[in-house]
């Protein structure tokens, strides 16, 4: 593991694999090269813990600041990428979130859920989230408490699971195994500011590569994979635009469209008729001590029919600003809200300004519920804080069987949802990014309707009923604007380069050695948190640059001597006026 | 069978009262070409009798007493096991003794700590390393001796496992049981070169019949679960869920906090007769939980032909061992009360 600011008079690298950006996927990607006979160069932006000054290397301008969150929030420019905060939400695409829908535009990957489930489970490993298991049928061998006992449904299943990673932090976690992997160098502190193709427009010859000590080297690879998140792919394809001043691989002006969230939000009230034991919105731990956590889906079959996006919904606590719930601890986080993590406490906030009566009842919440509160302190403590795997989120019990209703629904593609480049310039001369997040009828409908059809299935099935104000749908959709951290399609895959950014292997069309691993990539969002595909399609691309490896043609015969791959025992590079870092 | 030696012969198994060495001899037992003889240090001389190998009570660290066997036998199955001095002791005797008598073959049960810090993939010519205490230098010094003795053929097995392993299996199953492993993130990253007791037999008995005379074999599953995964899959196969996962904090607390006492616990309960203290978990275990050596067995897959068994087939057998010496100690415990 090397740092760029320690290199000396040394200019150029060169690699096999250079991967841009050591976040889950590229050192998914770094890991599952690291044994291939390939040289891999994994570049990342920052050290190996937060640094004001890189991370403001993110910072840029949203349209509308209530729709989205300001870029330097939800993402990590640090060893391990935003793999150091997130919230460890893990469950597989499903199959129809590959289809051309009809009823849903700009959808369709050319690849289908088969392409993806021989490396599933392996994401899962690395994940850390247990089996590859994501129904409670075949997940848990012992039988679970129903979720909602007496609900039937022919549209929504309660049997779909989400499962938690430890939330591992991939830098934390792997950081061994890349040191001791022989083929495989970490450079720190390696931002790269732009990508030169060759004469011929079809290769990238090299990257340029800056830190904030005013130092830059320039790396030449055979392949390049961007691997630095969704907004910052399309960042750096805008910026490159030395040979061509629409950037790279954006010839018919698709980089940065197509930008995508999730469409998330709470809302209403779920009351169920009889004793709270019939309802179970907790965790439920499998054998290999992962926390798994059901939710109600919708069917395929019912988007189809209703012409809507994915959806899911979980049974939620009451919301937190309204100290109606007379619930002691989630009082206790309003007060704390100030020493909460942006990334965590956003939706404590809400928009509507707080009273000083309002504050006052929490504070009653929290006295008069004080030994539920120290309960649930104690548990906090002891199953998060102190916990290698933590217990991933605010499970409060009611006391009455009432909850809200989460949910989180696929956001469909629109080309007028954009990120652009702006006038402004970070430390470093590369442009900043505007986000201009945008959601559709479409997105509305999916949920509305969903919404109104869970409500008749719960009344139908006569355990309860849920109340919700169908005005104010769209209101709550987007009252924390959109679902943060989640930054998805704009480098979407597709066969057409017209409507798409890379093809089915990630590829950048038209450039024959520089690829995509990351969420930018999707050209639909599921109602799936993005993680775990994202790795799952960084193995499948290290897969297909093995292959590619094997049966490369040399274009360069000298070329391909050099930086080909080598048989296992040989010397790695050499590294000797690099110092390591420990 | 090519290079097939004739039979019946008489094998002499060293540290037959050991775990490996009772599964050699019962292996040998039940092969019409054997003629085997149980040898130990605390075993009662007692000549063959109907399904009942031969045994001698044998020293086998004097090398003397071992001149007068060895005249009398074909091959040799070392199986000696012990403190780091006994295993040097035992190295020089035997390999000094063959020399001086019939010149058998000897099977040396050797082990993959002689390839001691190193990491990766290693097969049976890759470097050795003394440099993980006491055990893996007598060791070393043990294979040293083997290697100059031109009969030899030496295995190097990783850990063994299996119904009656009191390492790699029982001890295991205590910690799993007691929640003091289990994942146990970075800290069992490590491959667990796991080999099942059966397969080690397999290989002693091929060692014996086949003309590998000279030759080093790694013994392992061929792809080994790392130590997560094997204390995961077992910890399921013995009930013992969900499989915690512990922290770096919790594991130096066992390490550093709780093995000095427990150490010495042990050593007092075994003066006094205590015999069901808990284990310490040691540092250089952790380090060996950590640590990414990989063994390279396709030699002896083949050469020696070796049908590895299944790892679930393994792990379920041994936890179904582990769970029935629990009732059995249980019901025992019931008839004292």
């Amino acid at each position: 593991m090397l740092d760029s600011t320690e290199l000396g008079d040394r200019r150029d690298l060169s690699a096999d694999v250079c991967i841009v950006g050591a976040g889950a996927a590229g050192i998914s990607m770094a890991l599952a090269l690291a044994d291939s006979g390939l040289e891999v160069l994994l570049l990342e932006s920052g050290g190996l813990d937060t640094e004001a000054d890189t991370q403001a290397l993110y910072a840029g301008s949203v349209a509308d600041p209530r729709m989205h969150s300001p870029p330097d929030r939800y993402r990590q420019r640090r060893f391990g990428g935003s793999t150091t905060i997130w919230g460890g939400r893990c469950m597989p695409f499903d199959a129809i979130d590959f289809e051309a829908r009809d009823y849903l535009p700009h959808s369709g990957w050319p690849i289908g859920l088969d392409a993806l489930l021989p490396y599933y489970p392996e994401a899962n490993k690395l994940v850390e989230a247990g089996e590859y298991a994501y129904q409670a049928g075949n997940a848990f061998t012992r039988k679970l408490a129903p979720m909602m006992r007496g609900f039937t449904s022919e549209d929504f299943s309660a049997d779909t699971l989400e499962r938690f990673s430890c939330p591992t932090d991939f830098g934390r976690r792997y950081a061994h195994k890349l040191r001791a992997a022989q083929r495989v160098r970490v450079l720190l502190h390696a931002n790269v500011t732009e990508l030169h193709l060759g004469e011929s427009g079809h290769m990238v010859e090299a990257a340029t590569v800056r830190n904030l000590a005013g130092q830059h080297l320039r790396v030449s690879a055979r392949w390049f994979v961007l691997a630095s998140g969704g907004l910052e792919v399309a960042r750096l394809l805008l910026a490159s635009r030395s040979q061509d001043p629409r950037g790279i691989g954006n010839a018919h002006d698709v980089v940065g469209r197509y930008y995508m969230c999730h469409i998330a939000g709470t809302i209403g009230t779920l009351s169920f008729d009889g004793p709270d034991a019939q309802v179970w919105h907790g965790y439920d731990v499998a054998d290999d001590g992962t926390y798994c956590r059901r939710r109600l889906a919708l069917k395929a079959d019912a988007q189809r029919r209703l012409g809507i996006g994915n959806f899911i919904a979980r049974l939620h606590h009451p919301r937190i600003t309204d100290p109606a719930h007379r619930t002691g601890i989630l009082s206790l986080l309003f007060l704390a809200r100030a020493f909460i993590p942006y990334e965590y406490g956003k939706r404590l906030h809400g928009e509507e300004g707080a009273s000083f009566g309002t504050w006052m009842q929490h504070c009653r919440n929290v006295l008069m519920d004080a030994f539920g509160t120290a309960g649930f302190l104690w548990h906090w403590l002891r199953d998060r804080t102190l916990a290698e795997r933590k217990f991933p989120s605010i499970i409060v019990h009611p006391r009455v069987p009432r909850y809200s209703l989460d949910f989180h629904a696929e956001q469909e593609p629109n080309p007028e949802s954009r990120v652009t480049l702006g006038e402004e310039v970070d430390a470093l001369g590369m442009p900043r990014l505007v986000v201009d997040w945008r959601y559709t009828h479409g997105d509305v409908e999916t949920v509305r309707r969903s919404l109104l059809l869970l409500a008749r299935d719960i009344q139908h099935s006569g355990i309860g009923r849920f109340d919700y104000d169908p005005n104010s749908v769209e209101f709550e959709m987007t009252r924390y604007g959109a679902y943060g951290g989640h930054h998805i399609g704009t480098t979407r895959m597709g066969t057409d380069p017209r409507s798409s950014v890379v093809d089915a292997d990630c590829r950048v069309h038209g450039v024959d050695n520089l690829y995509i691993a990351s969420a930018a990539v999707f050209p639909t969002s599921s109602q799936a948190n993005p993680t775990l595909t994202v790795v799952a399609l960084a193995l499948r691309l290290a897969n297909h640059l093995k292959t590619q490896a094997r049966r490369v043609v040399p274009l360069f015969p000298n070329e391909v001597q050099r930086s080909g791959p080598r048989p296992q025992g040989e010397s790695p590079a050499p590294a000797d006026t690099m110092r390591a870092v420990s | 069978m090519s290079g097939a030696i004739r039979a019946p012969r008489r094998v002499l198994v060293l540290g037959a009262d050991g775990f490996i060495g009772r599964r050699v001899l019962e292996a040998l037992g039940g092969c019409d070409w054997a003629h085997p003889i149980a040898a130990g240090r605390r075993i009662a001389a007692q000549p063959a009798a109907d399904g009942e190998a031969e045994r001698i009570r044998l020293d086998a660290t004097d090398e003397q007493a071992l001149v007068k066997v060895l005249r009398n036998v074909d091959a040799v199955v070392n199986c000696v096991a012990g403190k780091a001095q006994t295993i040097i002791d035992n190295g020089h005797a035997l390999f000094a003794a063959a020399e001086n008598s019939g010149r058998p073959r000897i099977v040396h049960l050797s082990t993959m700590s002689v390839y001691g810090s190193a990491t990766g993939v290693v097969d049976e010519t890759s470097r050795l390393h003394g440099d993980l205490g006491a055990y893996c230098v007598a060791k070393l010094t043990a294979e040293y001796n083997a290697l100059h003795y031109r009969r030899s053929v030496i295995l190097r097995p990783g850990c063994v496992y299996g119904p009656g392993s009191p390492q790699w299996s029982g001890r295991i199953a205590g910690w799993l049981r007691a929640g003091r492993i289990g994942d146990l993130g970075i800290a069992g990253d490590g491959w667990s070169n796991l080999v099942h007791v059966d397969d080690v037999v397999q290989a002693v008995l091929r060692s014996l019949t086949r003309e590998v005379e000279g030759e080093i074999f790694n013994l392992a599953q061929p792809s080994p679960p790392t130590w997560n995964e094997y204390f995961l899959r077992y910890g399921k196969a013995l009930g013992c869920v969900p499989v915690q996962r512990i922290s770096a904090r919790k594991l130096k607390l066992e390490t550093r906090l709780l093995a000095p006492p427990l150490k010495v616990a042990e050593r007092l309960g075994r003066r006094f007769g205590l015999h069901d203290l808990p284990d310490a978990i040691p540092s250089s275990l952790l380090g060996l939980f950590r640590q990414e050596i990989r063994l390279d067995v396709r030699k002896a897959s083949e050469r020696l032909g070796m049908r590895w068994t299944p790892l679930k087939q393994g792990i379920e057998q041994t936890a179904a061992w582990y769970r029935t010496g629990e009732r059995e100690a249980r019901a025992i415990e019931g008839r004292i009360a």
